[in-house]
């Protein structure tokens, strides 16, 4: 019943990092199908040996000389394609498993309250907030205004009205009170670009 | 949030992956260098014969097959069956009991509490809000322990930051009707259905 149980905390900690990660369940799913279709056929060829009937595609010891003797016996081109095949699919299985995978999310609130809820944001959802914010304080549409959002910077693009000045300082106050508000993890740096050129009629 | 073995998968994904570069890189310096088919030949030949020698080894007493075969036949049933236990791993973790308790009061029994309960309170108490494009509540097993997961889909321009404070209160209050905290993870995020609507007007 007490808020600060010990078991509590590492294992949001946990669930933390595990939601900003992407998920690698559909690949290791991919990865166990072709493991497994490859079985099943080795599998059949094998129980068809044991018990000496003909094989079904390729007798295993055919199989087994004709790779023995691999550069002789098919076109270089073909077995090159062969290669370059596996070594690129390879080469996507090795890179899902290695590469860190990071989703465009940010923890939000970091020591707001220990004992409340994680939460956890995508960056669309902060990048259209802080634009909501920053068309208000340059007074400008919806159209005139781009956040971009990453790790660990915002960026935001403003385009002006003609012939109405937008004060870029007082934009980029209204934006980074914004995301001091939100707490993020990790911060990211605000920075505001004001556009030379500007919108006719808007 | 559920029981996917992250790690176990990363692991078997790349050791996977190595294979396939492995076998895909000596195909192609097989078609294209010749020194590496000269040294495939006098490594494999040895290797094939080596495992010839095996066969013939374990031949049945009276008969020309080997029962080297029936052990392959085995292993790879037993390759099959790890993997398909893998793939059942993907995913899992959906609880259906938010709280079990012993009741020390003169009904004899305990108490349960299906997640059932906090997922339609949530969900009622976040049906009518103008901001929210939609919310879905789930009950997770993480480590034996039940967790709530709620997904929020707020509309656009919503500040999120705003918008937790408010659900962390409906959290605290669903945690005192049920008197059991509850680890709670809130996701904000965004799909389809909030980006082709039109932005909040009025707040």
């Amino acid at each position: 019943m007490s808020r600060d149980g010990e078991g509590q905390s590492p294992d949001m900690d946990r669930i933390l990092r595990r939601e900003t990660r992407s998920t690698r369940a559909a690949v290791a799913t991919a990865a166990a199908v072709l493991v497994i279709v490859l079985a099943a056929y080795g599998l059949l060829e094998a129980g068809v040996h044991a018990v000496g009937q003909p094989a079904w595609l390729i007798e295993p010891q055919v199989a087994a000389e004709r790779l023995v003797a691999l550069p002789a016996g098919i076109p270089p081109l073909l077995l090159g394609a062969i290669g370059a095949v596996l070594a690129m699919a390879g080469l996507v299985f090795l890179l899902n498993g290695v590469l860190p995978g990071r989703r465009a999310r940010h923890r939000m609130g970091a020591g707001r309250d220990a004992a409340g809820p994680a939460v956890v944001v995508d960056d669309e959802v902060i990048a259209s907030s802080l634009a909501r914010r920053a068309r208000l304080a340059a007074n400008v549409t919806p159209e005139q205004v781009m956040v971009v959002v990453s790790r660990r910077q915002v960026v935001v693009n403003v385009r002006p009205t003609s012939g109405v000045p937008v004060n870029q300082d007082s934009v980029l106050a209204a934006v980074r009170s914004e995301v001091d508000a939100m707490a993020l993890d990790p911060s990211p740096e605000v920075r505001v670009n004001v556009a030379t050129s500007g919108v006719i009629g808007a | 949030m559920n029981s996917t073995p992250t790690l176990l998968n990363r692991i078997l994904v790349a050791a996977l992956g190595l294979l396939l570069l492995g076998v895909g890189c000596l195909l192609m310096l097989l078609a294209a260098v010749p020194a590496v088919a000269s040294w495939w030949r006098a490594w494999s030949a040895d290797a094939w014969s080596g495992i010839n020698a095996a066969f013939n080894a374990t031949r049945f007493p009276g008969r020309p097959e080997s029962w080297l075969w029936i052990l392959v036949a085995l292993a790879l049933l037993v390759l099959i069956g790890l993997m398909v236990a893998w793939v059942a791993q993907q995913g899992k973790g959906r609880a259906d009991v938010l709280a079990v308790e012993y009741d020390p009061g003169e009904v004899p029994g305990d108490v349960r509490i299906g997640g059932g309960v906090a997922e339609q309170a949530l969900k009622h108490a976040l049906a009518h809000r103008p901001d929210l494009a939609g919310a879905t509540v789930t009950t997770y097993d993480v480590k034996g322990m039940p967790a709530l997961k709620v997904r929020l889909l707020p509309r656009q321009g919503v500040a999120p930051h705003l918008l937790a404070d408010e659900v962390s209160v409906l959290v605290s209050a669903l945690e005192q009707a049920v008197g059991k905290n509850i680890p709670v993870l809130i996701h904000i995020g965004a799909g389809a259905r909030t980006r082709f609507r039109r932005a909040e007007r009025v707040r």
